[in-house]
């Protein structure tokens, strides 16, 4: 009888231990998956990152194309409407030496200068100026001693600056010492 | 993602560059804007008398006068012993092509906001080896590693994702630029290209079609009112852009006008040039010109040794394939359809860009992009015969050897002439270079066994060893090519890169110097004439105005004694305006205005703030008009 319940004891005491070892498989496990889920969730933060960053680079980067192209076709538009401006003031100076009264045609070429300076257009200083190849364009050269090298003698085109941007530089012809 | 890698499209005539942004090649922009050739610059490199260096836009307007100092067209040269003498000094064409490299990597970090420091660049599909390693030593020169080097003709069919195609095919690249014709065809089959064959002519372009309209408009008005405009630079100069412009618009309209009112002026008045150009005109002006590349796609289909009807994609580069006839012509002559959607101006910079994205991990693609050897590689034997060691057409990066021997008793030293080419004797091919291998032990011809090994690494770069297996000693071996580089020379060339770097450095910091002192100046004479007309005493405004004028004057001379003027002006102001404060309730925020300009101090009653905040305002702007200002200016080191 003694020995009987010492057996069941021991079962007991086997049975407990083997619950324990299955609980502490149980609990290894679920820390298994508690850290890959850790890790699974700091894959997806990094990713959240990512793309939020990513989408701040793509915002800044559209913005910045934005005005990009916003000012190539101010710009362009300004060009276009400069060729008709220059019509303009050739028209003038055809009709002033017919001596024919330009006083209408000044006030439009007034207002045109006006939306032009509106707008910050200048145009380039060339003739007498030192050529400077940011601003000026060479077309062709000539030779004169009395003159500095380098001296814009002629302006066959204007030049345009927007802002601090050239838009058109200015077509010359410069001097050269022989 | 990795570093940022930038494809360079590196032309005869222009370059432009591009980088992977969003995934998608996007084309970096000149610092000084769009011009004729789009976002792409003139590859002309110019000194100034001064000496200043001058690169892309800049180079082309003062060519004319300056032309003994104005270096086109460095790429023909490349890979030659040929040295440009400017101002007493004297540059190899990579030098040269250098320049433009630093000028790419300036606009590209200044576009990406990153540090730039690898890049791909395109090369001819015929460049020998020589070629692509010069192309690669200016990269160094520059301060760009240049991870690869492909050809032109691959970066287009890369723009176009044909390597996205699953199919073997081949390819006819058609690149008609400002003034060279280059047509290539090509195999893409197994993850690689190959180049069959290519052709060209190195004396036509699209300047010839501009010429023939500025003709044809020349001699109509000639006609019509009996002036000749072509010794008018002013008439010829507005000709020549209206002329470009009709030429741009006739590949989507069918008529255009071109319409330059007082063009000129006789005894009767003035005279006005107006000219109808129809697009059936044009093609009638330019039809000779695109008749003559039929000779180069003929004589490259001839090469290839495939029929026409083989060929399954058509890509076309350069500016004049835009024009309708030359596509035309082309589809016409080749009987297919030309491939469309990608700018043919931007095709090969943005292929190059696909090919740095793919290196960079910005990009995936279906292939594994290898190149081959154009030009078999071998070394000369006796009697001038060439022993060919890489056959053309092998896949690279790819390595090949083969064992020599002595062709005397007791040799004791062999000279190894390292040559390209497709003839057997080596005089008729192209020299890369010879090496001596030293110190073999005497023994009777033939005995010695020498191991010549040539590898050739993914950019077409050939390394060259010998190993004398008799004695089992690794001989050291120095390659003796005058075209090309040692480190040495790659390093002193790279030092003097450096320094024009630094010469712009200096530049630059002078020129912000003075725009500080120009808008200190201004911020100060508005402070003293009216922000603080009545506050100042008369003393304390003298004293400023006198600072003022020695600032002024100092303007014209070094940057050294525009800072020493302009601390002294400053600790003048700050001095009066801290003595006005005084006597006056604190400002808001403290002390930590001190250092901005004078309008930025703040005030009191709120009249004057308002004038005070337009203040701020103005001196804002000026700041940001003086950084443009000397971002402009450091274009030009």
């Amino acid at each position: 009888m003694k020995e009987e319940i010492q057996n069941n004891q021991i079962d007991e005491k086997n049975n407990s231990i083997e619950e324990t070892e299955n609980e502490q498989e149980a609990i290894e496990k679920k820390t298994e998956t508690v850290d890959d889920n850790e890790d699974e969730l700091s894959v997806y933060e990094d990713k959240l990152q990512r793309a939020l960053a990513d989408y701040q680079n793509l915002e800044r980067r559209s913005q910045n194309e934005i005005s990009q192209k916003v000012r190539l076709k101010t710009n362009q538009l300004m060009l276009n409407f400069i060729g008709i401006y220059e019509d303009f003031i050739r028209a003038r100076s055809a009709l002033t030496s017919d001596s024919v009264n330009t006083e209408g045609l000044d006030a439009v070429v007034k207002n045109m200068n006006t939306l032009l300076s509106e707008n910050d257009i200048k145009a380039i200083d060339a003739i007498g100026e030192i050529f400077d190849p940011k601003l000026h364009e060479a077309v062709s050269i000539v030779k004169d001693d009395s003159l500095d090298d380098g001296t814009i003698t002629q302006e066959v085109a204007k030049g345009y600056i927007s802002r601090e941007e050239v838009i058109r530089p200015s077509k010359v012809i410069v001097s050269k010492k022989h | 993602m990795g570093e940022k890698i930038i494809g360079i499209d590196l032309g005869t005539s222009n370059s432009a560059a591009s980088v992977i942004q969003g995934g998608k090649p996007t084309l970096i922009p000149a610092a000084e804007g769009t011009t004729a050739a789009g976002k792409a610059f003139p590859s002309i490199v110019a000194f100034s008398k001064d000496g200043d260096l001058l690169v892309g836009e800049p180079a082309r307007r003062q060519a004319v006068t300056n032309p003994e100092n104005t270096i086109r067209e460095a790429k023909r040269k490349m890979g030659t012993d040929f040295l440009y003498k400017i101002q007493g000094k004297e540059y190899k064409p990579q030098q040269i092509s250098a320049f433009i490299l630093q000028k790419i990597k300036r606009d590209a970090e200044s576009f990406t906001g990153d540090t730039i420091n690898k890049a791909v660049i395109t090369v001819p599909a015929y460049f020998n080896d020589n070629q692509r390693q010069a192309t690669k030593d200016a990269g160094t020169i520059a301060g760009l590693d240049v991870v690869r080097i492909i050809n032109e003709p691959t970066a287009a069919s890369l723009a176009f994702g044909l390597d996205k195609n699953k199919q073997d095919m081949k390819i006819l690249v058609f690149d008609f630029g400002g003034g060279t014709l280059d047509v290539t065809i090509m195999e893409m089959g197994g993850g690689v290209f190959e180049v069959m064959s290519t052709s060209g002519d190195t004396q036509l372009g699209g300047s010839d079609m501009d010429s023939a309209i500025i003709d044809y408009v020349v001699d109509d008005f000639r006609k019509k009112e009996g002036i000749d405009l072509s010794t008018d630079s002013t008439a010829m100069t507005r000709i020549k852009e209206a002329g470009e412009k009709a030429k741009i618009e006739l590949s989507t309209v069918m008529e255009t006008e071109i319409n330059l009112p007082f063009i000129a002026q006789d005894s009767s008045g003035a005279k006005n040039l107006e000219v109808k150009l129809t697009r059936a005109k044009l093609e009638d002006l330019v039809n000779s010109i695109v008749e003559r590349c039929k000779s180069s796609i003929d004589k490259a289909i001839e090469d290839a040794k495939i029929p026409k009807t083989d060929i399954t994609k058509i890509v076309l580069i350069g500016g004049p394939t835009r024009m309708p006839i030359v596509r035309k012509f082309v589809s016409d002559t080749v009987g297919k359809e030309a491939e469309s959607g990608v700018d043919p101006m931007e095709a090969v910079a943005f292929g190059a860009a696909v090919q740095a994205g793919i290196i960079a991990g910005d990009v995936t693609s279906d292939i594994v992009l290898l190149d081959v050897t154009p030009l078999t590689l071998g070394i000369e034997t006796l009697g001038g015969v060439r022993e060919p060691i890489i056959e053309r057409n092998t896949t690279i990066p790819t390595s090949k050897d083969k064992t020599f021997t002595t062709a005397a008793d007791s040799q004791t030293a062999v000279t190894i002439n390292v040559v390209q080419g497709e003839r057997p004797m080596v005089a008729d091919n192209i020299s890369l270079g010879s090496f001596n291998l030293t110190e073999i032990p005497p023994a009777p011809r033939g005995v010695p066994q020498i191991n010549v090994k040539f590898d050739i690494d993914a950019n077409g770069i050939i390394n060259v060893t010998a190993k004398d297996l008799g004695t089992g000693k690794d001989a050291k071996i120095t390659i003796e090519s005058s075209s090309k580089m040692t480190e040495v020379e790659v390093e002193k060339m790279k030092e003097d890169a450096e320094k024009f770097a630094e010469e712009d450095k200096k530049k630059k910091d002078q020129v912000d110097v003075k725009n500080e002192a120009e808008s200190y100046i201004y911020s100060t004479e508005k402070l003293v004439n009216q922000d603080l007309k009545d506050k100042i005493p008369q003393e304390q405004g003298i004293k400023i105005t006198d600072a003022i004028k020695e600032l002024k004057d100092s303007l014209t001379q070094g940057g050294e004694q525009i800072k020493i003027k302009l601390d002294a002006l400053k600790a003048i102001v700050n001095e009066v305006t801290t003595e006005l404060y005084k006597n006056s309730a604190p400002p808001p925020g403290g002390s930590d205005k001190q250092d901005d300009p004078p309008g930025g101090s703040d005030k009191q009653d709120d009249q004057d703030q308002n004038t005070e905040q337009k203040s701020n305002q103005e001196n804002n702007d000026q700041e940001q008009t003086e950084s443009n200002d000397s971002e402009q200016k450091s274009e030009n080191p």
